[in-house]
């Protein structure tokens, strides 16, 4: 019984000597396991990003700050503070722009955050870096549609107040004022 | 049930209602009963009382208190509440911990908190909170917390201040001629983690022992009050790393119960298939800390082996190895593609290869059963009296298991047995650990059959079955919900107002907690070299020990 036992244990043990080694890969160079969730570092994409504030509102830590644009509409996108941040991934869940969230974690690297070089350490902000052609060409855009609204405007307002000449012809009215022009002075 | 009813008869209640199927809802006229009622219900059968949660009505000028009454043979559950006068002067009631030893500790972490004082209390000490909040009562909700945390040098500095005067003192009124002293075990022992013993000894016999907690409180119960009811899941999980599938399953059913929301069978599955990974990456982690609390390693590091398969897939499930945030209000957060089950295939084909050799070395293992077959042993009365619950009730061979005796999700249509042991020592609650390992992974192949099963034959759809929506915006009401945790029973009782938008209460009983009380009862008269071992076997951890 006990040399039986002594033999199984020996056996036990030499197994090792004759198994291969565990380590199949060189981790340096290449991950042990990389699925397409993994939460890592944050991606912004301005373009399709529409300011509308959630991921901010939902974020647990207030590691997201809105970074403001020189637009009148969609002129926030989200920074992320990624000392704060615990990659919880609920920015990415209320994100409602389709078919590409504007915020994405998932389907980052184990080494995004890290680098792997002690430099990379030192900046803990996902910053957005809007460059200046798409900030001309919003605002040459947004400048477009306003004048066209303007125009619009002006048309509506003498539309209408071709009406009332006619219509004054019957009865004198107050004297309405066109649509107010609540741009002025803030685009130049 | 008829007969709890007919006890409170003879008491003068607001309304007694009968709450899901194991539970009995009552309010309490008069805080004069309680200690009447209390003796009546210790000889009904419910012995133990589960924890005490107040709640603090700021606009009705009323501090609401629960009681959470269990009955772990019959089953039967009393949910009695009592209401105080709120100002600090008369918000009183007479202490249950005569009665219910297991009161002792919640009773004071409710005086710490909300400031309800209770009378005739054995030690009615502060607890969990540190230092700089002495005196004052942070959980109340007008408590400012940006005032207090303006002075953090200040603060600091009371919390230093407070450990200098007590080490200064903590052996003034010890005998000179004697050889007592009073030993720090922790928070930097390696067996420790973030606790500290107060341990009272004579040479190598120990007289008492007084943990010291709260080194990672994180006011988990008022954070999820600062966030919606989505976002507090990351709370909520903060309860311990090593299951916290199973805590945001408790939190995602309460609210789930508020909003009148049933969520998909698909997502039952989920929860039952995910809450058992992490089962299992908890109780791998426990198996190896009792073998390292006894100064071997080797069964830890093999562990984390075979633990780091499962992992894998909660992390191509989730995204996330440890944090996953993979449980929401509605069901679960993501939708499964099929292909990860292979990695859980993988995972459990690990576990069939190894756990032969981790039974026959570790499980069988002479000289663990000669050092931990007679130490820290509960009796089944004990485990009534103390609330305790998990694996160290089951180990004392009471048959109390959330699983069965108030199933949830998916866990009903699943025919589970106890399991049992009858001697209540170290080394049980180590062999405890060991069965329910087994049996959670027979409870993932179960459920990874059934949803392959179900999604083979369309009737679930993997990738669109997962949420329900659940709106934004909660009606008043409360809720609590229990699951079988881990370590034990997690009990959550939330509370929310009208069109609310993120919970206005939310208490999380935390099973270490009842067992760290324990620490002293069973290590009195052992001597120093059985604390890491009775302190490992009791599986605590300090994450939901002080939240």
């Amino acid at each position: 019984m006990i040399v039986l036992d002594i033999v199984n244990r020996t056996l036990r043990v030499a197994k090792a000597l004759f198994a291969s080694s565990a380590a199949t890969k060189d981790v340096r160079f290449e991950s042990m396991h990389n699925p397409s969730r993994y939460r890592g570092e944050h991606r912004v994409d301005y373009e399709t990003c529409i300011g509308c504030d959630s991921c901010n509102k939902i974020c647990p830590t207030h590691a997201i700050t809105m970074k403001h644009l020189p637009f009148k509409k969609q002129n926030i996108v989200p920074e992320v503070n990624l000392s704060v941040c615990i990659f919880c991934g609920l920015c990415e869940d209320v994100c409602p722009t389709k078919p590409e969230k504007s915020i994405i974690l998932s389907g980052g690297r184990y080494d995004m955050l890290s680098g792997g070089w002690h430099e990379d350490q030192n900046n803990f902000w996902v910053n957005v870096d809007v460059p200046q052609s798409y900030i001309d060409s919003r605002l040459e855009e947004e400048e477009a549609a306003r004048v066209k609204k303007e125009l619009a405007a002006k048309k509506k307002a003498a539309e209408a107040e071709a009406k009332k000449k006619a219509e004054a012809g019957k009865a004198p009215t107050e004297v309405q004022s066109g649509m107010p022009d609540f741009n002025k002075g803030v685009m130049e | 049930m008829e007969s709890i009813k007919k006890l409170l008869e003879k008491f003068s209640c607001e309304y007694v209602e009968d709450y899901k199927k194991t539970w009995i809802k009552a309010k309490l006229n008069s805080k004069e009963d309680l200690l009447s009622l209390g003796e009546v219900l210790k000889t009904e059968g419910l012995r133990s009382l589960s924890t005490i949660s107040p709640t603090d009505f700021l606009d009705a000028d009323v501090m609401e208190v629960n009681y959470f009454f269990e009955d772990l043979d019959t089953k039967r559950n009393l949910w009695l509440k009592v209401d105080l006068p709120r100002d600090e002067e008369s918000c009183e009631i007479e202490s249950l911990t005569p009665l219910f030893p297991s009161a002792e500790w919640h009773e004071r972490e409710a005086f710490s908190m909300f400031g309800v004082n209770f009378l005739h209390h054995p030690d009615l000490r502060e607890i969990i909170k540190s230092e700089d909040f002495t005196g004052v009562y942070p959980f109340r909700k007008d408590f400012d917390w940006d005032a207090h945390e303006k002075n953090q040098v200040q603060n600091v500095q009371q919390i230093v201040d407070a450990f200098k005067k007590e080490q200064e003192e903590n052996e003034v009124d010890l005998d000179p001629d004697s050889s007592e002293t009073i030993l720090n075990w922790g928070p930097t022992h390696p067996a420790s983690g973030p606790i500290r013993l107060r341990v009272h000894c004579d040479g190598e016999e120990v007289i008492s022992v007084d943990p010291d907690i709260g080194y990672v409180w994180r006011a988990l119960e008022h954070l999820v009050t600062k966030k919606d009811f989505v976002g507090a899941i990351v709370a909520v999980e903060r309860l311990c790393f090593m299951d916290n599938i199973n805590s945001m399953t408790a939190y995602a059913l309460a609210v789930e119960e508020i909003a009148g929301v049933e969520i998909t069978p698909f997502a039952k599955w989920m929860r039952v298939l995910l809450g058992e990974v992490a089962r299992v990456s908890s109780h791998f982690m426990g198996l190896g800390m009792f073998f390292n609390n006894m100064g071997l390693h080797t069964l830890a590091m093999w562990n984390m082996d075979t633990r780091e398969f499962f992992l894998d897939f909660l992390e191509s499930y989730s995204g996330a190895r440890i944090a996953t945030a993979a449980v929401e209000p509605g069901g679960v957060r993501y939708g499964l593609d099929m292909v990860m089950f292979d990695e859980l295939q993988k995972a459990l084909d690990k576990f069939d290869s190894s756990i032969g050799e981790v039974e026959a070395v570790f499980v069988k293992n002479p000289t663990m059963k000669m050092r931990a077959h007679n130490v820290g042993r509960l009796s089944g009365d004990e485990v009534h009296q103390f609330g305790l619950s998990g694996i160290v009730a089951r180990a004392s061979g009471v048959q109390t298991d959330i699983r069965i005796d108030e199933p949830y999700d998916a866990y009903s249509e699943l025919d589970l047995e106890y399991i049992t042991q009858e001697r209540g020592s170290a080394q049980d609650r180590f062999m405890m650990l060991f069965a329910e390992l087994k049996q959670s992974i027979e409870i993932i192949k179960k459920a990874k059959a059934h949803i392959e099963e179900k999604v083979a034959s369309e009737e679930m759809n993997p990738t669109k079955d997962h949420m329900v929506k659940v709106p934004k915006k909660l009606p008043k009401g409360e809720a609590i919900s229990r699951v079988e945790w881990a370590r034990g029973e997690v009990l959550m009782h939330l509370v929310t107002e009208e069109k609310a938008k993120s919970p206005y209460r939310l208490k999380m009983r935390a099973p270490s907690f009842n067992h760290t009380m324990m620490l002293n009862y069973l290590l009195k008269g052992r001597t120093l070299s059985d604390i890491p071992l009775i302190f490992g076997s009791l599986y605590i951890c300090q994450g939901d020990l002080d939240r």
